[in-house]
């Protein structure tokens, strides 16, 4: 069965493209998880390189309070489900020639790709088309065949808006709700309200190209697209759904001495309830996160 | 007794009953309403009916029917048998609710609670019994709690008919009598051939009276916990004994509508979640927050 | 800098095992409205399966005394669903991690990649089962289109397009 040894592992449930099943029957290794600083938090952020098809994924994990799975003959707490979708590498390139940027000068990419921290970062040069793609966000001079890069904000900008417009269609076409309004009926459902305007869809898709670019770059980005500066570029609060009524309606003279007044109340009194109590419990070994093995070892490597 | 509706799925509720007597739909009935199996902490609760012409109230009692909590079972199997032989001035019907039900309804978002539950059940089989054309004239409940609001309601529910609720009902008129013999002998039957939804090994038909104080039936709740399901859906998920048994012995399950405990106990179960205080108060955009979407920065 | 000693370097990698992706066998999978706080085997054929019902709309099960109503939700065209589990240091090395992949270790082993991906230090994931549906579950309500999970799994509909490269001018 599924849950051998590896009973009380954490097991990760996951959406990989499906191509992803047919490259690998060629691969030896080569499909790994590293953490590389996110463009627009700057925290360390998990993502899945393919060096066989020399490709980038980023990984999203749809997380929501009370769930869980049954996987087999076997229950994983938490209920996450990660996606593995392909991303485009100049998000996470930018962040590293920005840096560089402020030396002022034209460099060799492997001088710009260089990080402390996330060293794994040198994997990012091992992607195909880079002088290609650099081309979107750098000026370049070729001396000695050697190509130099240096930043350019204007390409940049350009670029950023290409990928807006690119975004804008697919809102369009997954028919995903942009109005500015709160609206109480479904968000998913589909019955798109036709008078979502223009702007609403630019403003959108900037606020989604926002969370691959840091803040000061979306901030210019926003100018150059012409938005509405103020308020408006917060993230909307999301959606919440109305809460039933949590008040009981008990029973006064049942018998069966259930009654849930004395129940609460003796929850109350005691220290833990008692999920707390069966969470202290809980067997954590078997809950260490993915992130607990990047961390601790080199923990111990930076020390030395 | 034919429950094998009952087998066929004992998840929810289901509704057996008598031929209607010709005379039943001719002559003013008398009517009793009795319940068995509302304290046990195991199987169904069986609210039964029983009807008879006033005319013939006499007959009723000339087989001596009694409370059936007096009774033994070998008396009370006779009595249904001899009741079922007058069929022709005599009918019932029952409504058997399993314990999945009782559990599902009581625990509900919106509580459910028993009495309501034993409540509407009467009032549905009463209707029943109107809506086969028995010419209900007046009916006999036995109740466990006080009897005025349910007299009250039952009364505003059927204008045109005597109701009396009383406590002891089942002692003191004979068609009520005859109703609990009706719902006791439904019940014992559904508890010994009950079938188990689930798939059990080994499993242990000791379980005693089935009430929650009887320590035959605590230590066979306590032999059958699981951990991640609790029990099989024999046991009342909602009575005070398999809810105890179940925060010391079964994993601990959290639904949204959970009690939360106190401020300080919720955040302990939060930062195992996340692990520890996010330095950076960047949200995500609202495509991803209404989507339940993060960034992996850990697994 | 003197914080950098303190600082943690993300160095680890976490080499997924690509043949565990083509092995994986299918698993059946409940998505449940309750926080169970554990991790671990659980009787799931024997106690959840069986009391499964087909109800008018949509499926119907209890659990722990509360009634759940579900629906089949397909894993979105182009996409797998995989189950994965952490290796524990040092498994895997020298014995099989799953069934028939032991001679594709072998030439792992044999044949040494020109730069060396995997380093003593890095840890390593293999896929446990897959899956292209799941059952997901509402507490009394059935989720519907309105489910949170059903809007994530919009998301790779719509990354593709935030992250298709643009095409040279």
């Amino acid at each position: 069965m599924d849950c051998g040894n590896g009973a009380r592992a954490r097991q990760h449930v996951f959406l990989l493209p499906e191509y992803l099943k047919d490259a690998s029957k060629k691969m030896k290794s080569g499909l790994m998880f590293v953490k590389l600083v996110n463009p627009c938090s700057g925290e360390g952020t998990i993502y899945l390189f393919n060096m066989c098809l020399q490709q980038l994924f980023e990984i999203k994990i749809f997380k929501e309070k009370h769930h869980s799975w049954f996987i087999n003959q076997s229950v994983q707490s938490g209920g996450l489900l990660h996606f593995a979708t392909p991303m485009d590498p100049l998000f996470l390139l930018l962040h590293y020639l920005r840096k560089a940027d402020k030396e002022g000068k034209f460099q060799p990419l492997e001088q710009v790709v260089v990080d402390d921290m996330f060293p794994n970062c040198i994997l990012l040069l091992k992607l195909p088309d880079l002088e290609k793609l650099l081309r979107h966000v750098t000026e370049e001079k070729e001396i000695d065949k050697k190509k130099y890069y240096k930043y350019s904000k204007e390409k940049t900008i350009k670029w950023l808006e290409i990928k807006v417009h690119q975004t804008v269609s697919a809102l369009k076409t997954n028919n995903v709700n942009v109005s500015a309004r709160v609206q109480a009926t479904a968000f998913f459902s589909g019955d798109q309200v036709s008078s979502d305007k223009e702007e609403d869809y630019i403003r959108y898709a900037h606020g989604l190209i926002s969370d691959y670019i840091p803040k000061e770059l979306s901030d210019d980005l926003s100018k150059y697209l012409k938005l509405p500066e103020p308020s408006a570029s917060l993230p909307n609060p999301p959606s919440k759904k109305v809460k039933l009524s949590d008040e009981p309606v008990e029973a006064k003279e049942d018998y069966t001495k259930f009654n849930r007044k004395d129940w609460k109340t003796e929850k109350k009194n005691s220290k833990m309830t008692a999920a707390q109590k069966a969470l202290a419990k809980v067997d954590k070994s078997g809950m260490r996160s993915i992130d607990s093995f990047f961390a601790t070892k080199n923990k111990k490597i930076g020390k030395i | 007794m034919d429950l094998g509706e009952l087998d066929r799925d004992s998840t929810s509720r289901c509704r057996l009953n008598s031929p209607v007597p010709a005379v039943c739909r001719k002559e003013p009935c008398v009517l009793g309403v009795d319940e068995a199996g509302r304290g046990p902490v195991l199987g169904p609760m069986v609210y039964a009916i029983c009807y008879c012409p006033l005319s013939r109230l006499a007959h009723l009692e000339a087989l001596k029917v009694a409370d059936s909590k007096t009774l033994s079972e070998s008396e009370r199997d006779r009595l249904f048998v001899k009741m079922e032989e007058d069929g022709d001035f005599v009918g019932w019907a029952l409504d058997v609710l399993s314990p999945n039900l009782i559990s599902t309804s009581m625990l509900g978002r919106v509580k459910y609670n028993l009495n309501s539950l034993s409540h509407d059940t009467a009032t549905g089989l009463v209707q029943y019994a109107l809506d086969q054309g028995v010419k209900v004239a007046q009916v006999f409940v036995d109740t466990v709690g006080p009897p005025e609001t349910y007299q009250e309601r039952l009364q505003g529910r059927f204008p045109g008919i005597e109701v009396t609720v009383k406590a002891k009902a089942d002692a003191l008129y004979p068609v009520v009598s005859a109703a609990s013999i009706c719902a006791k002998v439904a019940r014992d039957q559904a508890v010994k051939n009950w079938h188990f939804v689930e798939k059990l090994q080994d499993l242990d038909a000791d379980y005693g009276s089935g009430y929650p104080n009887d320590p035959k039936t605590k230590a066979w709740l306590r032999k059958h916990v699981e951990p991640v399901f609790g029990f099989p859906q024999f046991v009342r998920f909602s009575w005070r004994t398999a809810q105890s048994i179940l925060e010391k012995e079964a994993e601990g399950v959290l639904w949204e509508d959970s009690p939360t405990g106190d401020q300080e106990g919720s955040g302990r179960i939060m930062s195992y979640f996340s692990k520890g205080p996010r330095t950076h108060p960047h949200l995500p955009h609202r495509y991803f927050q209404e989507r339940g979407l993060e960034s992996a920065t850990t697994f | 800098m003197e914080s950098s000693d303190e600082a943690a370097v993300e160095k680890c990698r976490v080499h997924l095992r690509p043949g565990t992706l083509c092995d994986a066998a299918r698993a059946t999978l409940h998505l449940l409205p309750c926080e169970v706080l554990v991790n671990g085997p659980a009787p799931v054929e024997r106690f959840f399966t069986p009391a499964i019902r087909q109800g008018t709309d949509g499926l119907e099960v209890s659990f722990r005394g509360r009634r759940l109503r579900g629906e089949e939700v397909v894993v979105p065209p182009g996409l797998e669903g995989y189950v994965m589990v952490m290796e524990e240091k040092g498994e895997g090395v020298g014995k099989d991690f799953s069934e028939g992949s032991s001679n594709l270790r072998e030439e792992q082993e044999l044949a040494a990649p020109p730069e060396a991906l995997e380093r003593d230090f890095d840890r390593f994931m293999g896929a446990t089962a897959s899956f292209s549906r799941f059952t997901l579950w509402g507490l009394e309500t059935i989720p519907g289109p309105d489910a949170k999970v059903r809007g994530a799994l919009t998301w790779p509909g719509l990354a593709a397009a935030i992250h298709a490269q643009v095409p040279e001018d």
